[in-house]
């Protein structure tokens, strides 16, 4: 299993391609096949980043996460090879696009970034204050380079979140609570700007959470942008549309970003997830 | 910061809910354990929010306290998060139209045309009001009115399109009392002609000050302006 996953170098990868949805595929074709099939000014809307797609600096980001996913580490001198994702432990193949899910062994449903920090901290022994585990953004952070690997050997394949456990259902459903609750001096919620095809803040085109084709593109985190000139995650993109709405900062440990993020990755279900992915 | 305006029966019940959530802490057999599924997805929501430390809310805020009152719901919130993103029945539209239109206060001497210069750059500014991990600092900025964030008005600058392009709007419209009352209030409070709308309350919220919305109109309105050409 890991040696296959070892494999996972960016060229390696992109000669692999197979049309079924449960198999991995190169993130510029799956942009492509979206774009393909639907019309969509949001997937369309940036011929640069479309273009650069197979040259994505995050590419190499996933690649340092690889090498630091298998190398042993930590004050327990481990690798993440035990850390179970939801699949078995070390099965990375697939197990994003089934997050945030229910873990028998803390109670909890937890994301991709809650879920590394799990781990670090019972398997490799770090500090929860362990800069490792506390630095969550920028593509220099070992966070964003780990969750890099882990997602893209997701690539290709359709966001499909369980909702068997009772918690699961309990999460997504008050993440959809979360989605439409207006407040604060500007009174936005994620609705003002994810409710309708086709509108534009400013110069940007915006994705529809209605939309599943182009709902797929705007969770697929994580992904390189442009404009920060680094690899962003999901709870990067949380606290950035916060901070548009002048809302507090969410707590990326927290249960809150956990339900919404299940509540938007059940929205993009069956569509299949582009990792890593541009944006602007 | 919000007004606080009588609201009609149809809105009450939803005063409930954050009570509701409030208590919905689990059975006493469990230390530091809630059933998140004994839970209504509205009480959860609350609960994650303000219980479960969802968010830094001990911040302070530029228009003073903390930034958990910018959490905290208040009568149009409540009214107007429709999950699925619908609008909710006529009676509470009227309601939230009323409360609106109470809430709208005109500056001494009447609706005046500031400066379109300083219009233009307020119009275009995203500033103000941004807490959490970069908080704005008012005070080597002004706050901006978003504008263009949603709104098209001089075209040499992209303009967004969740709201209505304003472009030519006092070409259009001409500059007559009745035209720039309906400018200063759909600024001021646009509820109180569209209930339920995604536009800020600029004016009731506090965000604008009374000098901002004078010269955004002035940017809207001055022929010179070049909404205008």
């Amino acid at each position: 299993m890991f040696k296959k996953a070892l494999l996972a170098l960016p060229v390696a990868l992109a000669v692999g391609v197979s049309a079924n949805a449960d198999s991995w595929k190169a993130p510029e074709d799956v942009l492509q096949g979206l774009i393909d099939s639907i019309d969509s000014v949001y997937l369309t809307q940036s011929e640069m980043n479309i273009m650069m797609m197979p040259d994505n600096p995050a590419l190499w980001t996933a690649d340092d996460g690889r090498e630091l996913f298998h190398t042993p580490r930590g004050p327990n001198n481990v690798s993440l090879e035990a850390c179970d994702f939801g699949k078995g432990p070390g099965v990375l193949e697939g197990a994003y696009v089934e997050l945030p899910r229910y873990f028998e062994d803390t109670g909890r449903v937890m994301d991709l970034e809650n879920r590394l920090v799990h781990c670090m901290v019972t398997l490799q022994g770090f500090a929860p204050d362990d800069p490792a585990v506390r630095q969550r953004h920028g593509s220099n952070s070992e966070h964003m380079q780990l969750q890099t690997y882990i997602a893209m050997q997701s690539s290709g394949m359709a966001w499909n979140p369980p909702m068997e456990h009772p918690l699961e259902v309990a999460m997504r459903d008050a993440g959809e609570v979360m989605f439409y609750r207006r407040s604060g001096i500007a009174d936005f919620n994620c609705n003002t700007c994810h409710g309708e095809a086709g509108k534009q803040i400013r110069a940007s085109v915006l994705p529809h959470k209605g939309t599943a084709e182009e709902w797929s593109k705007a969770i697929s985190w994580p992904a390189f942008r442009v404009g920060h000139d680094h690899v962003r995650s999901s709870q990067h993109r949380i606290r950035g549309c916060y901070w548009q709405m002048r809302l507090p900062l969410i707590n990326p440990n927290s249960d809150a970003s956990i339900a919404l993020m299940s509540y938007w990755t059940d929205a993009a279900r069956g569509q299949p997830a582009i990792l890593p992915d541009m944006k602007r | 910061m919000f007004k606080k305006t009588p609201v009609a029966a149809g809105l009450a019940a939803f005063a409930s809910i954050i009570i509701a959530g409030g208590c919905a802490v689990a059975d006493a057999g469990k230390t530091g354990n809630v059933d998140y599924t004994a839970m209504t997805s509205q009480e959860l929501a609350e609960y994650l929010i303000f219980e479960a430390n969802g968010f830094n809310v001990d911040q302070e805020v530029q228009e003073g306290g903390t930034a958990k009152q910018r959490l905290v719901q208040d009568e149009m919130h409540k009214a107007c998060s429709v999950i699925g993103g619908g609008k909710p029945d006529q009676a509470t539209l009227d309601a939230v139209r009323t409360a609106a239109a109470a809430s709208i206060t005109y500056p001494e001497g009447g609706i005046q045309l500031g400066d379109w210069q300083k219009g233009r750059e307020l119009a275009w500014s995203g500033f103000g009001y941004r807490i959490g991990h970069n908080p704005d600092d008012h005070g080597n900025r002004p706050v901006g009115g978003n504008c263009y964030n949603c709104h098209q008005l001089a075209t040499d600058r992209t303009g967004g399109t969740v709201g209505p392009s304003l472009t030519g709007y006092g070409k259009t419209r001409g500059t007559s009392e009745a035209i720039l009352k309906y400018a200063y209030d759909m600024i001021y409070n646009p509820h109180a002609y569209f209930p339920c709308t995604n536009m800020p309350r600029f004016g009731s919220s506090g965000f604008l000050t009374q000098d901002a919305i004078a010269d955004i109109m002035a940017y809207m309105f001055d022929p010179e302006s070049p909404v205008n050409e």
